[in-house]
């Protein structure tokens, strides 16, 4: 099946760990292909947003929040390494775009996610309501 | 590091919603709104949405590899995502620490925004070492 959404779709990089066993050299190269791929389509207004992220950060867990731990882990196979916002009306051309992400050739992999019209809560709610008065 | 000082939220958690009563669920919903009203007036708020459960994942070299998922039931499933400006990690996790949800068992991942590719920053590093260990010898 193929859905259409017009909200866009999100691409995850996961992996922080790919350039591991790559010289300088190709680790330059790996990153100047991502750039070039990100401009190309930012030129094609089929990427809104995007972003790199430190490989630091924390978690938050916890009723109130209370536990804090130092993580995701500096360079892992399973950490988020940096995310697209695209503009693109299903999940095959999402997919097609994922697909052509450089990282991939070295291990990484890329989640492709839809991303919602509303809140979850908002349509659990208006489901509950329709079962209600139905 | 961070000149934007951007930090990103990451939820992940079960579909925790579908398990409440209508009571529960629309006092969570009025919470939510209220923390992301609160966030929005502080002017910390830059960006937000909620993803869908439904996905794939494509892997392997050449991208041949896609699958269906991540799966809804999975704990580690990213429901969405949050977008703030504020002045230290510090600050980004007492944002992250306010959701009303957390309470339902959802986890939030406070990640920097890098500037340049962390990648890139550390290819050049090691190669100006290189560089330094040259000129040294």
């Amino acid at each position: 099946m193929n859905t259409q959404t017009k909200n866009g779709y999100m691409l995850l990089f996961i992996g922080t760990d790919w350039h591991k066993g790559l010289s300088p050299e190709e680790m330059q190269k790996v990153s100047e292909q991502w750039m070039a791929w990100f401009k190309r389509l930012t030129e094609q207004g089929k990427v809104v947003a995007g972003h790199p992220l430190e490989r630091d950060g924390k978690t938050v867990s916890g009723k109130n929040g209370r536990v804090v731990a130092d993580g995701p882990f500096a360079e892992s196979k399973e950490s988020i390494g940096g995310y697209f916002l695209l503009d693109v009306a299903t999940m095959d051309e999402a997919v097609v775009i994922a697909r052509q992400c450089p990282g991939l050739a070295y291990g990484a992999k890329v989640e492709v996610r839809a991303v919602r019209a509303e809140c979850p809560l908002s349509s659990e709610a208006e489901a509950q309501l329709a079962e209600a008065t139905a | 590091m961070n000149e934007k000082n951007e930090y990103l939220l990451l939820f992940r958690g079960k579909e925790w919603w579908s398990s409440l009563s209508p009571e529960e669920l629309r006092k969570t919903m009025d919470q939510v709104k209220g923390w992301f009203d609160r966030l929005t007036e502080s002017g910390k708020l830059k960006a937000a949405q909620p993803l869908a459960r439904e996905g794939a994942t494509v892997s392997g070299k050449t991208g041949h590899v896609v699958a269906d998922g991540p799966f809804a039931e999975s704990k580690e499933v990213i429901g969405g995502y949050v977008l703030v400006q504020v002045n230290s990690l510090d600050e980004a996790v007492v944002v992250a620490k306010s959701c009303p949800t957390l309470r339902f068992g959802m986890e939030v991942e406070v990640r920097p925004v890098a500037e340049e590719c962390p990648s890139m920053v550390k290819a050049r590093q090691i190669l100006a070492e290189a560089l330094l260990a040259t000129a040294a010898a």
